[in-house]
This record gives structure tokens, C-alpha cells and sequence, in this order.
């Protein structure tokens, strides 16, 4: 339409006026990264720590070396290559499935009007919001019982530990998606539909690609939050072999007094390199859907 | 808006249905039974061993499915099933788990349920006055069966096989061969002699057996020691009670407690747990915890949960905005370095960040020193503790507010906003009529969601300060910015039994209503932007 | 009607179905399997052992897991009894075995500090121990450490206590009494070879403990077995407050700083700035990394007497839900209370055995002045009450550390909050 080109000229004559914004913003990047990565430059530090301290003080540590690279990578007790792919691998099947189910229940939520739509929502998002300290135990004695009948599903077992992962993934990520889901036009899934489409087919040919943005987010969002967690999977996997990174990370420092920090650091720094590599990848679907017009008329 | 099929009102014919029906609805069906046989199967499993929890969800699920896909109008049901089953069977039965807990008094003292607590006791082992102990040494058979060559402190010699009374035997009778040096026979028929280490090895076994016959019989208790060890303790089922058959003591179960006393108040240990009702909940109303600091804690949860979500979402929504623009270089490089803050474990940032403030060495500490010759007493004055745990909350969350606005921003149209400016509005005119109305849409429950969760986040509390610092003038230990859940824990963790998990439990419980009145307070205004999203 | 023939339709395939998969009768997962006896016959069982299928499990810290990995691995080489250990995280240990334990998930050995006997006991997850002739071979009072309410409830393997760090280029020969220990930091400090002459992290009263001692001060009153009595509550008796009084009086002149934390405090000893520091064996390790020199003594007396110091006692318990009892207290008294087994564990976990003939052999002089230290020292109390203590207590210190109230009424007011806390609030 007309209206685009005139707006496209009147912008171009502002370019430089664009450039100061742009080096604005990039400022802005910068200063917001020193912020962002100024403890991480500590946590280096720690990491080349030989005598396991946390850096305080200084960026380089007395005696610094990269030991404790080696000891988390070459120790003979702890194999911490294998925690790292059990982490990505129950990170990544537990973000995938929970981006499934979410954009289902979201899709539901926001297309249909059914009784006691607002309560369950209620409902839904209230339930995760209950302090699960205690929840501990339930959750073990419900998992070492679904064990003995399904032994895939059982303590100890990571599929176990992705069944619990799937519970906690509904609430607020359905809130998300679903407001996301509002702002898709209904008169696009009516369209399909008159012309004879089921909701099903509506869902994942037409509403499905518009909504990229929120699935992406939802899957680093539940990639992150179980890569991280140790709570839980503390509490379902036992066996050393099978723990999962953060599992792995914690016991090097949930002893009573000699906490190996240096350690830690060292295997918290290289296991943030999925999630950074994660989140490059998933950068690409943070593009509107809706723009260049296409959606109206 | 489920597509209405209208079909015309007339005779049934059965033939015509099956015929157009099948194809559409076979495949649900066909799922349907898998599901249900699957139920069954696993129902089965659950009721022959009684986990009557599990067979009630199960049974639950099951039906629930069955209803939702066999009846039209639960249509929008069928997509939520997935999704409510999971949270049904991992968060809901949590949370009842926990709120049935309330009732009990589980915890130190009371872990352990009547029949099991029955068991430990009934394991332990007395020795009878006047019983002698014997020195045993064994033999086994290779077909696994085995006898024992006893020496009782008097010098006397016995054999004991499993089940048969011990016999006083001399070598030369009864298959034992001649005494060896140190004066235990070298072999008895079809039996051979075990040495001490295969005494270990097949230990398991022989400490199973009872040698000798009812009521003497003989019991092997250390690698040394074998003698007529009985059971303490029987459990009487008409009385309900435990009698000690050492003194004759009966101790009754007191099933309002939960631990079996004599009638002098002697109690046994362990207890078990049992019901207890209100008594939790009546406790928590008339403990201390809530005269003493309860208001003031109260209040910093309050605001710690509101200043924490505010905080993140503003710092991420600005950064959010600032990335928005495809136009900015190194675009891509600059978020994912923006959200490694969320990518590295809170633990070991949390103690980074209190390294980092600590006044003696921290770096933040003594750059501030230098620069303004001050630097704030982070740890050890209240308000800067409030502070500082906010700003260390603040670097932990804002990535995922940055995350969550970056696509959620991507919900508006471009149209919008171009619109706008043709119209001559400003930058912060755009933003705040446009951006961000449309963002709260979807992001504002995440907010609720937000201050609920730093309600409860005792982690950073914790690893920031324990909590600290302490009240001076508090009638219980409390600190300036423990908020409600890990004051109140400590309060149930440190009682005079160890730690009480039902009273946890009953506070739990209580926090989450609290939480969850204001919650579902705060939701009334969601509808209004859900009206406002269906008319753009 | 459309619905109900869907509904019709739906159960008939669903019985055909089911009927058509019957259930398989799945064996009751209580118990593990029972041993089958070996029916094979067996020669002389000294030579090629035939295995029995038992095996033993012991939870252990990560410190600990890996030396009764070693050590296990001869015992099933000589045994011919498997021995799993799983590494448990210390801080996850009684919470796990409380409900592991009862669901029969437990290890039938674990290994932990006395002090966790009393909930433990209480809540009925560990079995007595009878040691037998081996019960000499122990320390008593380790022994004593691990008996409750009259029986034996854990064989002990070493014991652990603070002592006084200093660094010998400083500070020439270590004070014997507080008032000397004094006057040496001050002495330091005012030379400005230091920043600090001496050090004990803010807010901890567990490292408090010993000064607390030298003044005549206690935490739980005992009665003549020995045994705690949470009814005698001793934060604020005059010896206590006394104590508390040294406290005060050494942050005023500047000598403790409420900022110094557990981490700056050693990083400030290795780095030279503190010459005296509190803290214990664990802290070895990094201290002798850190290349700083240092020794090791009794942490000096006071004008009540000398400075005792907690003793932790670190041992092997049996779990009450084991499923073989007999071996797991086997295994403990046949073959880890022996001089060779014992040895190994000290060689590769060091601290000051409980066993006597080892720990009469120790040579390394570091351990030899914890063990010095931690003679006189007082076993820390396992009962339950003793969770009521910490918070009050910890808080009162970090009060007087932050000087926001007077020592005596800091003391005080902890004593009332664990009173308080015993009786039930």
C-alpha cells in the first residue's frame, strides 16, 4: 500500500539520527554486559583456583593454573563428560515435550470458552506456586512406586526424573504462550476452518509457525530451568553415573567444610556452554510473525 | 468455537452410522482402549499390592480420559489431557501429600508408620536372665544345609541343628569327629567345617537360622556369640499394645500421640506417625513465631516478592527493548551474553556476589572505598542487607524477564506502532500506550507469577545472608531479611523433637493460602486485559 | 444418541482389548529376592569362593566414598560378599535415609558424625552395635560419643575438632592463654605486620565454642552418666556470659571484625594479614596449597581452665532397616576394626583415628596437635534439642560481632529462645 513506501522515505531521511540510536543501544549492551559478566569474570577466577577458594578479591589467583580443569574432566570418581550429556539429554527431551504440551493446553485455553476455563487456569497457575520443599518426599515415594511396575519410570532412572520435570512445566509457561495465543487473530483459525479444516489442522498449520517466538522462549525457558536444577533430580537419582550435571556440581560443595569451589566453577563455566549454544540457536526463531503485513486482509 | 455439525433429525439407522462414523471417530476409540488397557493392567498391579494413592490417581486419569474423549463437549478437554495429567500425577499429589502431612505429626520421633515402627521394635533381642552364651563354630553341608558346634562358657559342648533340640555331644557320637586343637571337632559327617572368613561369607544364611527348637532356641548374634536370644517385644493385637517379655512391661499404643507407653509413662522409641488433626495448625496460631516478628517478616516478604519482580521485569523489558531492533549490530552476541547470568548455577553467583560485597576483601567493597571512602555495610545493617540481597536477586532474574519480554514483544505488530508515529506520537507515548499494555497481556501473570515465586525463594535468602542480619529484639531467632518460609522453617526445623515435618508442613500449607489469596486477588485484573487483547 | 452408541462402541473395544492383553502377574516388589542357597556342591571353601548373592550397601560423603570404595573392594576379594557404596551428598544424608530407610531403599551402613544419633535414634532408623572384644580398641570417649541413652549405636572411625592456626614467622611461640593471645595480636596488629593478629570467622558459635570452655562456659548441662540435659541450658550462665564479655571486648579493640567470614578469614591467613586463626582439619588442605606457613596448637587456655573444644566424632552406623543386620555389624567389627583396614582408611581419609592402635602410630605432626587439642574436648551433643540451639546461639555471637547488643543480654536472650524452643513453642 501507498501508506508503506511514504513511511519507508520519511524514515530514511532520519538515518542519522538512527545512528545515534543505534550507538546508543549499543552502549546500553555494553554497559549491561560489564553488569552481566562481571561476577562471571569471578567465577573464572575461582575456577583457576588451585586452592579451591571462591575469588573475592582478586581477578588472579595466587598460583593460578588450570587445574581444576583437570581434575573435573580427568577425575577418576567423578565423570563429569557423562553428567554433562545426561543433563543435555534430559534438558533437552524434557524442553521439547513440555513445549508440546504447553502449546496444546495454551491453544485450548485461548481458543475455546468452556466451563470452568478461568477456575482451571486459576487452578493451574496456583498449584505451581505452592512451596515444594516438602513435596520432596511425596515425589520420591511416587516415583520408587511407579518404578516397580514401569522400572523405565522408576528411582534412579532419568526418565523418572522428566516425568516429574513435565508436572511443574504447565503453570505460568501456559499463562505465557497463552497470552501469546491471544494476540493471534481468531479470524485466521476461522478462516482455515470454514474452509474445512478440523481445529487440529488449524492449530498446526496456521497458528502453530505464527507463534515461534513464545515456543522458542517456553523451550530455552524449560531448557535452562531443568538443566539447573538439583533440587529434584537430587532427590530421584541416585547412582553417581546418572546424575545429572547440577546434581554432580552440588555434591562437590555440599560437603561440610571442604567445598571444592575451584571445581565447581570450573564445571559450572563449561556446562553453561549448551545453554549459551541453546539460546544462539533458539535466538533465530525470536522473530515476529506478524509483521510485513501479511496477516491482514 | 467448536464447528457445530448439524445433522438432520431422523430415523437411526445403525448400518449408515458405523459406516460414516468409523473412519472419524475408529482411531480415538482404538487409542481409548489402549489407554484404558493399559489402566487396567497397571490398576491390577497396584491393588493386588495395595498402593491404594497411586490406584486412586490412576483410576482417576483413566476415567477422566475415558469421559473427555467419548463426550463432544469436553472437546477443549481433550487438548488439555496431556498437560493435566502430568501436573495431576507430579504437583498435585504433592501438594496434597504435603497438606495430609499438616494433619500428621510425621517427623523426628515419628517417621515411621505404626506396622513398621512395630517391626523395628519387634527385631530388637534380649537375652533371658540366666541364659548362657555360646562360642559357635560352623559347619555346612554341601547341599546347604548347616549345624552348630556351640561352647558355652561352663565348657559344655552342644550341637544345634535348625528346628531340632540342641544335643550335648561328645566327639565319637552322633557323626562328630575327634576335637581338634583348639578344641572344636575337625569334622562331622557330610558336613564340612567353615573357617572364619566363610563363616562371613555365608553369614547372611546362617544368621536367619534358629538352631535348636522353640522355645530355647539359639540364634547366632555377633561372629562370637551365639545364644537364646528372644524377642523383646511382641506386639498384642487385642491390646494394642507391646508387651516386653524381659519385664513383663505392657505398653500400650497411644494412637492420639503416636507412641506406645507404659502405664508409669515409660515410652518406647521409636513412635510412629499418626493423625493429629488441628493440633499443628493450632499450634502455629498460639506459637511465638507469630507475636514476635511475624509482622515485620510478613511485610519484607511482601515487599521483597513485589520490589523483586518490578525490579527484573523493568531491567529486562528496557533490555528487551533496546534488542528489539534487527537493525543493532552484534545483536545475537549481546542477548546471549546478557543471559548467561541465568545460564550459570545461582549457587556458586550468589556466593560470588557476597564474596564480591564483603566489606573487608570484596572487590565492589573496596572500589567503593577508594572512590568514596565509604562503602556500605552490606551484611551487617538491615536496610543495606535488603539491598544487597535485591540486587543479587535483580542480577539473577533479569534474563528471564528479558527473555519472556523479547517474545512476547514480538506479539505486537509492527503496524501499530507505525501507525502511531505517523499520528506523531513519542517514543514513551508509543511505549506506554502500545508496548506496554499489549506485554501485560501476557506477561502480566508472569509478574504474579514472579512475586509468588520470590515469596518463596528461600534459596536466595539463605546463600545471601542466612537470613541475617539477626533482630536484636526479637522473642525468636529471626533476621532482617529471612522472609516468611525460612523463618518459619527454622522455627519447625529447631523444636525440641529435631525436625518436625508436619508442622512444616502446617506452615507450608498456611503460607500457600496466603500466597494464594493474594494471587488470585491480583488475577481479577487479568480479565480486563484479556478484554482488551480480543478487540485489537 | 450419537453419544451413547460412541460411548457402547468405546467400552466394547476397550474389554476386547484388555481381554485381549491379560494381565501378567508381576512378583511383589517388597523384598529383594531370597538367597537360594548354593546347591552346587562345594570342595574347600577356602579356594575358588563361591559367591552368595548378598551384598551390603553403605552411603558414605564424597570425601568417604571413595576410601570404602577401596577398602570394600578387599573385602568382597576376601569375602566373596559384594559391597556397593554410593556417594550420598553430606547435607542429604538423614534426610534421604529418613525416607529411603523406611521404604526399604536404605543402605545398611551409613556413615556420619555422632551428633546426627539423636534424631536419628529417635526416629527408630538405626540398630544397636555390638562390638565385642574390639570395643577396646576404641578411644572411650569416641565410644561414648556414640552411645545414646545407654547403648552403642555406631563404631567409630575418627574424631575431629578445632584447634588454634598460627603462623609461625609471626607469631614464635603460640600463646598458652587467652589474655597472652591478646596481647600478641595486639602487638601484631599495632607493628602493622598484620591486619589482623587473630581471627574466628563472625557469627559462628560452633568455633566459639572452646572460649566459651576456657571461661567455664557450656551449652548443655550433663548429669553423672555423662549424658546431655536439655533442661540445663547453659548459654547464659556466668562462665558463658563471661566468655561472651572476652568477645565484646576483643571487637571493640578491633581485633575481630563482624565482615571476616569463614572464606576471608583463611584467605587472609594464607595471604599473610591474619597471623592466629580458629578452624579445623578440614582446612588443611587449602592452607598447605596455599604454601603460607603455619603450625598447629591447643587453643589457649582461659581463667576457667582449658579450652575444649567440640569433638565430632565420625563413624559407621547401621541402618535398622537393613536387610541383613548381622553382616552389616560383621563387616564393621571383622573387618574394618582391624589395625591393616583401619590404617588404609587413615592414610587415605586423615584424622585422628579412633582406633587406638592406629592412632597411637600417628606420625604427622598436624594431626597429632588436632588429636593434642581435642584431648579434653567435649563430644557435641546428639540429642534433638540440640537443632534449637544453633540459630539462637549463632545469633547472639553474630550481635555481639555486629556490636547491636550488650554480650550479657545477647547470651541471655539466646538462653530464653532455646528454653523457649525446648519447651515446645
Amino acid at each position: 500500500m501507498s501508506s508503506f513506501s511514504w513511511v519507508k522515505e520519511f524514515r530514511a531521511s532520519r538515518s542519522r539520527q538512527r545512528m545515534m540510536q543505534l550507538l546508543l543501544r549499543v552502549t546500553i549492551g555494553i554497559l549491561a554486559g560489564i553488569y552481566a559478566l562481571f561476577p562471571v569474570v569471578f567465577i573464572i577466577s575461582s575456577s583457576m583456583d588451585p586452592a579451591n577458594s571462591l575469588a573475592y578479591s582478586r581477578f588472579v589467583p595466587r598460583n593460578a593454573s588450570p587445574v581444576n580443569y583437570q581434575r573435573l574432566l580427568s577425575n577418576p570418581i567423578y565423570p563429569y563428560p557423562r553428567w554433562m550429556l545426561n543433563s543435555i539429554k534430559v534438558s533437552s527431551t524434557s524442553s521439547v515435550l513440555a513445549v508440546f504440551l504447553t502449546a496444546l493446553s495454551a491453544y485450548a485455553f485461548s481458543r475455546f470458552r468452556f466451563r470452568g476455563r478461568r477456575p482451571l487456569l486459576l487452578t493451574v497457575f496456583l498449584i505451581q506456586v505452592f512451596p515444594n520443599t516438602l513435596a520432596m518426599v511425596a515425589l520420591f515415594l511416587l516415583i520408587q512406586q511407579i518404578g516397580y511396575y514401569i522400572p523405565s519410570l522408576g528411582l534412579n532412572t532419568h526418565g523418572g526424573l522428566i516425568l516429574v520435570y513435565l508436572g511443574g512445566v504447565l503453570g505460568f509457561n501456559t499463562w505465557l504462550m497463552k497470552g501469546f495465543f491471544d494476540s493471534i487473530p481468531r479470524d485466521l483459525d476461522e478462516s482455515a476452518m470454514i474452509d474445512g479444516a478440523s481445529h487440529w489442522q488449524a492449530f498446526r498449520h496456521v497458528v502453530l509457525p505464527l507463534v515461534r517466538p513464545i515456543l522458542a522462549v517456553v523451550g530455552i525457558l524449560t531448557f535452562i530451568g531443568t538443566y539447573g536444577d538439583y533440587v529434584l533430580a537430587r532427590v530421584l537419582i541416585q547412582s553417581k553415573e546418572d546424575f545429572t550435571l547440577a546434581v554432580g556440581l552440588y555434591t562437590l560443595v555440599a560437603t561440610q567444610y571442604t567445598q571444592q569451589w575451584g571445581v565447581f566453577a570450573a564445571g559450572a563455566l563449561i556446562g553453561a556452554l549448551p545453554i549459551m549454544v541453546v539460546f544462539l540457536f533458539l535466538q533465530d526463531q525470536l522473530v515476529s510473525g506478524l509483521t510485513r503485513g501479511a496477516v491482514r486482509g | 468455537m467448536n464447528t457445530v455439525k448439524v445433522r438432520a433429525r431422523g430415523a437411526f439407522r445403525p448400518l449408515a452410522f458405523f459406516l460414516e462414523a468409523i473412519p472419524r471417530i475408529a482411531p480415538r476409540l482404538l487409542g481409548l482402549a489402549v489407554v484404558n488397557a493399559f489402566a487396567l493392567w497397571f490398576l491390577y498391579q497396584l491393588v493386588i499390592d495395595g498402593v491404594w494413592f497411586l490406584s486412586a490417581a490412576i483410576s482417576i486419569i483413566a476415567l477422566g480420559i475415558n469421559v473427555i474423549f467419548l463426550r463432544e463437549h469436553l472437546y477443549p478437554f481433550r487438548w488439555l489431557s496431556p498437560g493435566l495429567v502430568f501436573m495431576v500425577l507430579m504437583v498435585a499429589y504433592p501438594v496434597l501429600f504435603t497438606v495430609y502431612t499438616a494433619f500428621t505429626n510425621y517427623g523426628d520421633g515419628h517417621l515411621l508408620t505404626k506396622p513398621q515402627a512395630i517391626r523395628v521394635l519387634e527385631k530388637e533381642q534380649y537375652l533371658p536372665e540366666g541364659a548362657p552364651t555360646y562360642q559357635w563354630t560352623a559347619f555346612r553341608s554341601p547341599s546347604g544345609e548347616y549345624v552348630l558346634w556351640l561352647v558355652a562358657d561352663n565348657g559344655e559342648t552342644l550341637l544345634a541343628r535348625p528346628s531340632e533340640p540342641a544335643q550335648k555331644v561328645t566327639p565319637g557320637q552322633a557323626d562328630v569327629g575327634p576335637l581338634g586343637e583348639d578344641g572344636i571337632p575337625q569334622s562331622i559327617k557330610g558336613y564340612q567345617r567353615l573357617s572364619r572368613v566363610d563363616s562371613v561369607r555365608f553369614l547372611s544364611e546362617l544368621g536367619k537360622l534358629a538352631f535348636g527348637q522353640a522355645p530355647n532356641t539359639i540364634k547366632i548374634n555377633t561372629l562370637d556369640q551365639a545364644a537364646q536370644y528372644q524377642q523383646q517385644y511382641v506386639y498384642d493385637k487385642k491390646q494394642n499394645a507391646l508387651v516386653d517379655r524381659a519385664t513383663g512391661t505392657v505398653y500400650h499404643a497411644d494412637d492420639t500421640e503416636g507412641v506406645f507407653v507404659s502405664s508409669d509413662g515409660q515410652a518406647l522409641r521409636p513412635g510412629y506417625q499418626v493423625l493429629v488433626g488441628w493440633e499443628n495448625f493450632q499450634r502455629l496460631l498460639a506459637s511465638p513465631a507469630l507475636r514476635g516478628p511475624f509482622i515485620r517478616v510478613f511485610i519484607w516478604t511482601v515487599a521483597f516478592g513485589l520490589l523483586s519482580a518490578l525490579l527484573t521485569f523493568v531491567l529486562g523489558l528496557f533490555l528487551a527493548l533496546v534488542f528489539d531492533d534487527p537493525a543493532v549490530p552484534a545483536r545475537k552476541l549481546f542477548r546471549s551474553v546478557l543471559v548467561i547470568p541465568y545460564a550459570v548455577p545461582g549457587f556458586i553467583s550468589i556466593l560470588i556476589w557476597v564474596g564480591m560485597l564483603n566489606p573487608e576483601l570484596g572487590v565492589i567493597s573496596t572500589a567503593l572505598q577508594k572512590l568514596l571512602g565509604w562503602s556500605p555495610p552490606w551484611f551487617s545493617d538491615p536496610w543495606w542487607t535488603k539491598a544487597g540481597v535485591l540486587l543479587v536477586n535483580l542480577w539473577l532474574g533479569y534474563p528471564y524477564m528479558m527473555l519472556v519480554c523479547s517474545g512476547a514483544l514480538q506479539a505486537i505488530p509492527d503496524e501499530l506502532y507505525e501507525a502511531a508515529e505517523i499520528d506523531g506520537a513519542s517514543a514513551w507515548q508509543r511505549f506506554w500506550n502500545i508496548t506496554l499494555p499489549l506485554l501485560l497481556i501476557s506477561v502480566g501473570p508472569l509478574l504474579i507469577g514472579c512475586f509468588a515465586f520470590n515469596f518463596n525463594n528461600f534459596v536466595v535468602i539463605y546463600l545471601f545472608n542466612r537470613g541475617g542480619p539477626p533482630m536484636a529484639d526479637a522473642m525468636t531467632p529471626a533476621g532482617h531479611t529471612d522472609i516468611l518460609i525460612s523463618y518459619t522453617f527454622r522455627l519447625a526445623f529447631a523444636s525440641r523433637r529435631g525436625a518436625d515435618f508436619g508442622y512444616a508442613a502446617t506452615i507450608t500449607t498456611v503460607i500457600f493460602l496466603v500466597v494464594a489469596i493474594i494471587t488470585a486477588f491480583n488475577f481479577r485484573y487479568t480479565k480486563v486485559w484479556e478484554e482488551v487483547s480480543e478487540s485489537v | 444418541m450419537k453419544p451413547k452408541a460412541l460411548v457402547l462402541l468405546g467400552l466394547v473395544l476397550t474389554l476386547v482389548l484388555s481381554a485381549a492383553c491379560a494381565p501378567k502377574a508381576t512378583p511383589t516388589p517388597t523384598s529383594p529376592p531370597t538367597i537360594a542357597p548354593t546347591k552346587a556342591p562345594t570342595e574347600m571353601p577356602t579356594e575358588a569362593p563361591t559367591k552368595v548373592p548378598r551384598k551390603l550397601t553403605i552411603w558414605a560423603d564424597e570425601l568417604r566414598a571413595p576410601v570404602m570404595e577401596e577398602v570394600s573392594k578387599a573385602f568382597t576379594a576376601k569375602y566373596g560378599v559384594d559391597v556397593a557404596v554410593e556417594m550420598v551428598p553430606f547435607g542429604d544424608m538423614r534426610d534421604r535415609l529418613k525416607v529411603a530407610g523406611p521404604a526399604g531403599e536404605g543402605p545398611d551402613i551409613i556413615m556420619g558424625p555422632h551428633d546426627w544419633l539423636g534424631e536419628l535414634v529417635s526416629s527408630g532408623l538405626l540398630a544397636p552395635i555390638d562390638l565385642g572384644a574390639k570395643k577396646e580398641l576404641f578411644l572411650s570417649a569416641a565410644l561414648q560419643a556414640f552411645t545414646y541413652e545407654g547403648k552403642l549405636y555406631g563404631m567409630p572411625q575418627m574424631t575431629e575438632n578445632v584447634a588454634l592456626f598460627y603462623n609461625p614467622k609471626l607469631v614464635a611461640e603460640a600463646p598458652k592463654t587467652l589474655d597472652e593471645l591478646e596481647k600478641v595480636a595486639g602487638q601484631l596488629e599495632s607493628e602493622g605486620k598484620v591486619k589482623y593478629g587473630f581471627l574466628i570467622h563472625a557469627g559462628d558459635a560452633y568455633h566459639f565454642f572452646p572460649i566459651m570452655t576456657a571461661f567455664g562456659g557450656y551449652v548443655f548441662g550433663r548429669d553423672a552418666q555423662g549424658n546431655y540435659n536439655p533442661q540445663d541450658v547453659g548459654i547464659d550462665s556466668p562462665g558463658s556470659i563471661a566468655a561472651a564479655e572476652w568477645l565484646d571486648m576483643m571487637v571493640k579493640r578491633g581485633h575481630l571484625s563482624k565482615d571476616v567470614d569463614w572464606e576471608v578469614m583463611h584467605t587472609m591467613f594464607q595471604d599473610g594479614k591474619a597471623a592466629m586463626i580458629i578452624s579445623g582439619p578440614w582446612a588443611l588442605p587449602r592452607i598447605k596449597e596455599s604454601g603460607i606457613s603455619y603450625a598447629v596448637s591447643k587453643i589457649p587456655a582461659g581463667p576457667a581452665g582449658e579450652a575444649r573444644p567440640f569433638i565430632g566424632v565420625r563413624g559407621f552406623m547401621v541402618s535398622a532397616f537393613s536387610k541383613d543386620l548381622l553382616l552389616a555389624q560383621t563387616f564393621l567389627t571383622e573387618f574394618v576394626a582391624t589395625e591393616e583396614i583401619m590404617q588404609r582408611i587413615f592414610e587415605l581419609d586423615p584424622g585422628a583415628s579412633a582406633f587406638l592402635p592406629v592412632r597411637e602410630r600417628i606420625k604427622d605432626p598436624d594431626t597429632a596437635a588436632f588429636a593434642e587439642a581435642g584431648e579434653n574436648g567435649l563430644a557435641m551433643p546428639a540429642i534433638p534439642e540440640m537443632s534449637t540451639v544453633w540459630s539462637a546461639w549463632g545469633d547472639a555471637v553474630t550481635l555481639i560481632y555486629q556490636q547491636r547488643l550488650s554480650p550479657d543480654e545477647a547470651f541471655k536472650k539466646a538462653a530464653e529462645q532455646i528454653r523457649t524452643a525446648i519447651k515446645g513453642g
